[in-house]
């Protein structure tokens, strides 16, 4: 409105902004649907505002107004410097570190200030023996004029105090100078606390994240896995049916049959899944029994190569061993990490659904850029799928087919 | 019934927000009882220079009668007493001071108000702050009906408006943040009050085409009106879009109407197309993104409920309590309070064209749920004739005595202000036409 003009500007004027209302700051009542105007489409302008300035703390840090900083500055301060919460022996340390610097302070000394000693005698003194002598001689006839007692008992008690008032003057200073060296160095720590206190929770506030992306990963592997595992389940369930009666003590250790029946994938998975708990000789070692005609160098260097890939892959490998029925509760698994119902097959007649079913765990389990979508899951596994070619079960794991034939 | 609009500034050509409103409103109760206007010579608000004629006028089919004012403002001495009664302890006297010297003195006005206090029903005072209204209610204070047209600044935490809040007969509020304002610092709950405000003389079809092809506006485009002053928030509107469109190579266009008292910066950017006529002004804001809104301080803003009225969402201060609360009750505006926040809202109004949608029909149906003209007329006849069915519930207090009025015994009005209440009225209940009995102490109307 026009009546704004002429007035001063707005600086000059009353408390306004966020930052300079005080904490009855008015609400309105709580709200009521009934007497507020019918709103279309639902905006809630309160919610986008919220949105935006969420935006902008998380862009620029934490935005606090000016009274939120001084509320928490005056929190943070109370707690600390209240003497009923304050350890005496904290006080008593920041007292003396506070003391060993060196405090200018113009403290003024009890005996700077002019004290005259003041009794009745002082008002006829004088340097000069003549005035003096003339001021007594004269003294009967001023007495006459008026009486000097009380003057001079005023003077020599303004005197005391004086004396005093500065005594306590400088004992003030003192004081008020320690407490100075006192606060600054509470505030100095606190600054350094609070400082401390920011990085570390930045530095836990990151962790978090890449923890949380991690956790997140690995769900979506799980998931993909129980999917997997689902489709395989009846299929292994009856061939474990068939052939564990029959199969004699020592079928359990790997055979060359059995090793030559196992798809390309099966040495991978052995060799990620003792990545890391195993000396580098023992590598070597076991990786001739994988069936694998590479030299040992050769193993060596796509170990170390694996190993770079990081948590994930290690945290998958896991996932697959507890995942895979029978492997964790049979000692096998850990000699040769291959699934029963890969050693027990050579005794049977071996179907490519037989051969297949096992890998395809493993091959979802890759993190590879197919690993978070659950495609084998999604698809509807039938009777007539489980039979067909070999090339088109492990189709979902083709990046590790790759891998496989690029180590090769 | 009789009905005189008692108010600092009169004519189709003077646009100040109150002045206007006192034009609107007269031309409204016109249709439906006589109305006369009683106004000032002055046609400028900072000297109140006497520049029109005195005696009878007719505006727009209005009887106005003009009275000179007896001394022009002098802005020092204006000054100096505002800033002894702003933040000083001070008297009674140095407020009457203050306000006389704020003015527009016209005691030919007062005297005519005296004479014809038996002619007229009620009597409309507009801007409680100035001379002729805090005068006048105390002359007619059975009759008086004051439309305050009040902010949140000192003077209303002046001890000599206290009497004039509580001794009228009624209050015709601008905005829910007014009225409590008000309420709180005067303890008035017992005068009949209702939140009216204003309406719009809103075209019934807008161009925005051929405002861009006037104007040369390419692009999108956002827009303020009003006069570009310091005061409006204007230099702080400068900085924000500066800013804003140093980061952006193909930002929108900031795009000013109204009269210059600021300088404005010379940037490609920033458009001043100067001050324009109504269907301008409608057609430009019609095309906006959006209006800005970047004032402090405002009883009512005429063109954020134009804007709403044209389906335009508002961008708006936030440490304007009233605009905040209106962009609150309509989810019709957004708002900002700093630069940060300024270009983050910029950003998504011109980004999201299904919000701005949103929020422009959230803002039309406030408009015309609130401020159509039908509901302001109906609000201030159902006044009128609840007036006229209810005698007064009090007299005027008495001015307090010469020695009184000397006493240096008053807060400085800025202080008492700071103790007042602060912040937007979330929730109103916008009460109905005929619901002005008085209220409970801190009850909203």
């Amino acid at each position: 409105m026009d009546h704004n003009q002429g007035r001063r500007g707005h600086f000059h004027r009353g408390r306004r902004g966020p930052d300079r209302r005080g904490p009855e700051r008015r609400q309105g009542p709580p709200p009521d649907q009934g007497n507020r105007p019918e709103r279309t489409d639902r905006v809630d302008v309160e919610q986008i505002m919220r949105d935006i300035r969420t935006r902008i703390a998380q862009r620029s840090g934490i935005e606090l107004s000016n009274q939120q900083i001084q509320e928490l500055a005056a929190r943070r301060l109370e707690a600390i410097l209240d003497p009923r919460g304050l350890k005496p022996e904290l006080l008593d340390q920041l007292r003396r570190s506070a003391g060993e610097r060196p405090v200018s302070v113009d403290a003024a000394t009890p005996g700077s200030a002019q004290t005259y000693p003041f009794d009745e005698a002082s008002l006829y003194d004088s340097p000069n023996a003549l005035l003096r002598f003339i001021r007594k001689l004269l003294q009967p006839l001023l007495r006459m004029m008026f009486n000097p007692t009380p003057i001079a008992h005023a003077l020599a008690l303004q005197s005391r105090l004086n004396a005093e008032i500065a005594a306590r003057e400088a004992e003030r200073d003192r004081r008020q100078a320690e407490w100075n060296a006192l606060h600054y160095e509470i505030l100095q720590r606190l600054a350094l606390e609070v400082s401390r206190g920011s990085i570390e929770s930045q530095n836990l506030m990151l962790r978090v994240e890449s923890l949380a992306a991690k956790v997140d990963f690995n769900e979506r592997r799980v998931r993909s896995m129980e999917g997997v595992q689902a489709r395989v389940r009846p299929q292994e369930t009856v061939q474990l049916a068939q052939a564990v009666p029959s199969v004699p003590p020592e079928a359990t250790a790997p055979s060359p049959q059995a090793v030559v029946a196992q798809p390309a994938e099966a040495p991978r998975r052995r060799r990620r899944r003792r990545r890391g708990r195993r000396a580098p000789g023992v590598a070597v070692a076991t990786e001739p029994t994988a069936g694998a005609p590479l030299p040992a160098g050769a193993v060596v260097e796509q170990d170390d190569a694996e190993i770079d890939e990081g948590f994930e892959d290690e945290a998958a490998s896991e996932l697959i061993d507890a995942s895979e029925p029978g492997s964790l509760s049979e000692p096998i698994a850990e000699a040769a990490p291959v699934i029963s119902s890969e050693l027990i097959t050579p005794p049977t007649p071996v179907t490519p659904a037989a051969a297949v079913s096992p890998t395809e765990p493993f091959a979802s389990s890759e993190p590879t850029s197919s690993s978070s979508d659950p495609l084998p899951a999604a698809e509807p596994i039938t009777v007539a799928q489980t039979a067909a070619p070999h090339e088109e079960s492990v189709s979902p794991a083709e990046p590790d087919r790759q891998d496989g034939q690029v180590n090769e | 019934m009789n009905i005189a609009i008692v108010v600092q500034r009169y004519g189709a050509d003077i646009n100040g927000g109150a002045e206007l409103h006192a034009r609107y409103i007269a031309e409204r109760l016109a249709r439906y009882a006589d109305v006369r206007v009683l106004t000032t010579c002055a046609r400028d608000y900072v000297t109140w220079r006497n520049e029109f004629p005195p005696g009878v006028d007719r505006v727009n089919d209005i009887a106005v009668e003009r009275f000179p004012v007896s001394r022009e403002r002098n802005a020092a001495e204006f000054g100096l007493r505002s800033d002894h009664v702003f933040s000083r302890r001070h008297s009674l006297q140095d407020e009457l001071d203050w306000l006389t010297s704020e003015g527009p003195t016209s005691p030919a006005l007062l005297a005519r108000l005296s004479r014809g206090r038996d002619e007229f029903d009620f009597v409309l005072l507009f801007c409680a702050r100035y001379f002729h209204a805090y005068h006048g209610a105390r002359i007619v204070p059975e009759r008086a009906v004051l439309v305050p047209t009040a902010e949140r600044d000192p003077a209303l935490g002046m001890a000599i408006f206290g009497p004039i809040f509580r001794g009228v007969r009624a209050i015709m509020y601008n905005s829910p943040e007014e009225q409590l304002l008000i309420r709180t610092a005067a303890s008035n709950d017992h005068v009949p009050g209702v939140v009216v405000g204003i309406g719009s003389e809103i075209p019934a079809a807008v161009d925005p085409a051929r405002a861009r092809a006037k104007f040369g506006l390419a692009g999108p485009y956002v827009v303020y009106v009003g006069r570009i002053d310091e005061n409006k928030g204007c230099a702080e509107l400068f900085d924000f879009y500066t800013r804003y469109a140093a980061d952006r190579r193909d930002g929108p266009t900031l795009v000013l109407i109204g009269k210059p008292v600021l300088e404005i910066p010379n940037r490609p950017f920033i458009k001043h197309i100067g001050f324009v006529d109504d269907s301008d002004k409608f057609d430009v804001v019609a095309g906006a993104a959006a209006l800005v809104m970047p004032s402090y301080y405002e009883s009512l803003s005429m063109v954020a409920l134009e804007a709403w009225a044209l389906g335009r969402p508002v961008i708006a201060n936030a440490h304007c309590d009233v605009l905040l609360g209106q962009c609150l009750r309509s989810n019709g505006g957004l708002y900002y309070a700093n630069a940060q926040e300024f270009a983050a809202v910029l950003d998504r109004v011109l980004t999201d064209d299904a919000l701005v949608e949103r929020l422009g029909r959230n803002g039309r149906e406030f408009y015309e749920q609130h401020y159509s003209w039908t509901v302001i007329e109906r609000k201030y006849l159902d006044m009128f004739a609840f007036l006229s069915s209810n005698g007064p519930t009090r007299g005027m207090e008495r001015m307090p005595g010469w020695f009184a009025r000397k006493l240096r015994s008053l807060r400085p009005a800025a202080q008492v202000l700071d103790e007042l209440p602060s912040g937007p009225v979330v929730d109103a209940d916008d009460r109905g036409p005929g619901r002005f009995a008085p209220q409970r102490q801190g009850a909203i109307a």
